[in-house]
């Protein structure tokens, strides 16, 4: 894998188990090889997306996702960040038999987006729990 | 002493018989230091062979006979876990090849799967399958028949396995997949003929969890009652490293990290519950891991934990773990939201131990006797409100946040102490407070609901510990670091004293860390032990001791003014 990944689930109302909601676009895991990014700074860089619920980490569309994985990738200096779904991630899941395998699902599947402003590959290391 | 990750034997006294030839069994089992209990899970899907259960007639390395038989030969104790959920060191979770069809989903959505210490990934499948239910059904009648017919004593612990995610132990039962919503719908027509109408969000979700806790109920019962001259009861199990995210940690370059691992096992042990480290490679079980976990949770820990041993109320002349703290309400938040938990772990660090159950026995509570209890009122029930009151009346010291209080049990209260003619303090200091002594026991009442927004909260528990004169070295020390202590009685060369306290600290992180144990002129500092990438030294406040990044030393403290 290269950059980063993000993984999303389609939230749907009748899912919700606290008050109703509208469907949104929740994230569920942000990651590099270098672990999960801490959840303060995503909320943190949630907040310059309008609409998007920083504190949940839902967004109202794709696009509004898409813009917030790519304001992550800028801020991190990462080439490039990828949108996968869970329906996806599962599917890949399914026939991956170890660690390897398991690996290679978060480079085949999803949307992948470019940053090209990146400066340099790597990360910074302080965005990672 | 370390921990030889042998992937037959991953840790916790467990036997994988699955993971190697039956021709290496006895070798293996001679390998178990001879006083250790051997826990066997029983992967159960594996004795599946065309329609019948094969424990030894067809393929030898099922030949669970043979395997009793080593072990009483060579003079072991044993028992089996059985999973009642999917376990995550089992492949397809434990099930049999041909129920596996429904992948178990987070909350998320997300399937759940993990990888086992040979970085084999293991999928979880969907235990509301009705496949599954009947395949476990008919094992249980062929496990069942097994261990009679051939005699085998051994006792089944029944197993929930659980994963650490954000905080939150989850059971691996639990399931958000088609399947589970199949089998929601049928219950939810059984139940409620008529219709039902979901209007909120709300009452689905409870709906849900009482499905899942029926349908739980059913594995478990049908478990207890198939093997029950066997069963020995049931046990939660969270398995490190094997929640979701955590697969996906694990399986990144960068790996989860041991410091990541230390939070999980310390907070997991904070509420007295149980974890397996199973799933752990080699790299995850070398550096400190691996003399931490032989160290504090090993054969002498497990026997407790399943009650194959009970501590004594008297001290003995071997460690036991210490805490001074029990704690016990239906939501841990409570305690979070009125300051006590926050204050204690900076003025207590992993003293403390939150509680889901009483052990009201007559040994539970001589052997808690000297543990300050703290309540609270929020879904008391009068079983537990009379157990504490109780408890004051034997002497011990509690602590009774009574926000929430029921009124008919607030009545009681006035009762009780009308009857038993105690005489109320009232004080104030940020709230009001009700002090009552009986002999040896204390009473102190409060409303912590009132310390929800006071800034002063961490001083006001700080005196409700002065007051209750829980006497224990301080620590000062830098985040991350942790440690645990562990109390025996005086040697004969020790008489001063009245115990003796040892505290081991472990810096997991890649940084230099300080400590400073105050030892408040009721403890002396005997010695230190053991030290590795560690200094320590004594000043006039207690000892400093500085830790290099995975380093770890024990000290010894001899406590000397009894509490009056």
């Amino acid at each position: 894998m290269n950059g980063l990944t993000l993984l999303y689930n389609f939230q749907s109302p009748q899912t919700t188990e606290g008050d109703f909601r509208p469907a949104s676009y929740k994230v569920i895991y942000f990651f590099s090889e270098q672990g999960l990014i801490e959840q303060s700074t995503l909320r943190e860089l949630c907040k310059s997306v309008p609409d998007a619920n920083y504190n949940d980490l839902t967004f109202l569309n794709l696009e509004d996702l898409r813009v917030f994985a790519q304001r992550v990738s800028q801020e991190t200096e990462s080439s490039e960040v990828r949108l996968m779904s869970v329906l996806d991630y599962n599917i890949g899941l399914d026939g991956a038999p170890d660690r390897e395998g398991f690996l290679s699902i978060l480079s085949k599947f999803g949307e992948v987006l470019s940053n090209a402003q990146a400066k340099k590959k790597g990360f910074l290391g302080k965005f990672f729990n | 002493m370390s921990i030889e990750n042998d992937p037959v034997r991953p840790g916790e006294q467990w036997f994988f018989y699955w993971k190697t030839s039956a021709a290496l069994w006895e070798s293996k089992i001679k390998q178990f230091a001879p006083s250790e209990i051997i826990f066997i899970p029983l992967y159960w899907g594996l004795h599946a062979d065309q329609g019948q259960w094969d424990f030894g007639q067809i393929q030898p390395e099922k030949d669970l006979k043979r395997l009793t038989h080593l072990l009483t030969q060579h003079g072991r104790k044993f028992c089996w876990l059985l999973p009642l959920t999917p376990a995550p060191f089992l492949p397809n979770g434990g099930v049999p090849a041909q129920s596996a069809r429904n992948l178990s989903l987070s909350n998320n959505g997300v399937s759940l799967a993990s990888i086992d210490n040979e970085n084999k990934l293991h999928k979880m499948y969907s235990f509301f399958d009705p496949k599954i239910f009947q395949a476990f059904s008919s094992f249980l009648d062929g496990f069942g028949s097994f261990i009679a017919d051939n005699k085998v004593k051994a006792p089944t612990w029944g197993v929930q396995f659980s994963y650490f995610e954000r905080a939150e132990r989850v059971s691996f039962f639990k399931d958000s997949s088609m399947i589970f919503e199949q089998g929601f719908s049928r219950y939810l027509k059984k139940s409620f003929p008529e219709g039902v109408q979901l209007s909120q969000p709300f009452e689905e979700g409870k709906l849900k969890n009482q499905f899942l806790d029926e349908v739980q109920g059913l594995f478990t019962s049908m478990a207890r009652e198939t093997l029950s001259p066997f069963w020995a009861g049931e046990k939660m199990i969270t398995v490190l490293g094997s929640g979701p995210q955590e697969t996906i940690e694990r399986a990144l370059p960068s790996g989860k990290s041991q410091l990541k691992f230390f939070k999980d096992i310390f907070t997991l042990y904070s509420h007295n519950h149980f974890f397996s480290s199973v799933l752990l490679n080699d790299a995850e079980k070398s550096q400190l891991i691996s003399t931490f976990l032989p160290e504090h949770f090993g054969n002498e820990d497990i026997e407790h934990r399943y009650h194959y041993q009970m501590y004594p109320g008297e001290l003995g002349q071997t460690f036991r773990p210490f805490s001074v703290v029990d704690i016990f309400g239906p939501d841990v938040k409570l305690f979070k939201e009125n300051g006590l938990l926050p204050t204690l772990k900076k003025a207590l660090p992993w003293t403390y131990q939150v509680q889901e159950t009483l052990d009201f026995t007559p040994e539970g509570i001589e052997s808690g006797q000297d543990r300050v209890k703290f309540f609270h009122a929020t879904k008391m029930d009068r079983t537990r409100f009379s157990q504490m009151l109780k408890l004051f009346l034997m002497g011990q010291r509690i602590v009774f946040d009574k926000t929430g209080l029921h009124p008919d049990l607030e009545k009681r209260l006035q009762i009780f102490f009308l009857e038993n003619n105690l005489k109320l303090q009232s004080v104030k200091y940020l709230i009001n407070i009700q002090v009552c002594e009986l002999g040896e026991g204390l009473l102190i009442c409060l409303e912590g609901e009132a310390l929800k927004d006071q800034p002063d909260r961490k001083k006001f528990w700080d005196h409700i510990f002065n007051y209750l004169k829980i006497q224990h070295p301080s620590l000062v020390m830098d985040d991350d670091v942790f440690c645990l202590w562990r109390i025996r009685s005086t040697a004969p060369t020790e008489l001063n004293y009245l115990d003796v306290r040892r505290i081991n600290l472990y810096n997991p992180t890649s940084y230099k860390k300080q400590v400073l144990v105050h030892t408040q002129k009721h403890f002396a500092f005997l010695k230190m032990i053991d030290p590795s990438k560690a200094t320590a030294k004594s000043t006039t406040e207690g000892v400093e001791v500085e830790l290099l990044p995975n380093g770890k030393i024990a000290l010894d403290f001899g406590h000397y003014e009894e509490r009056k």
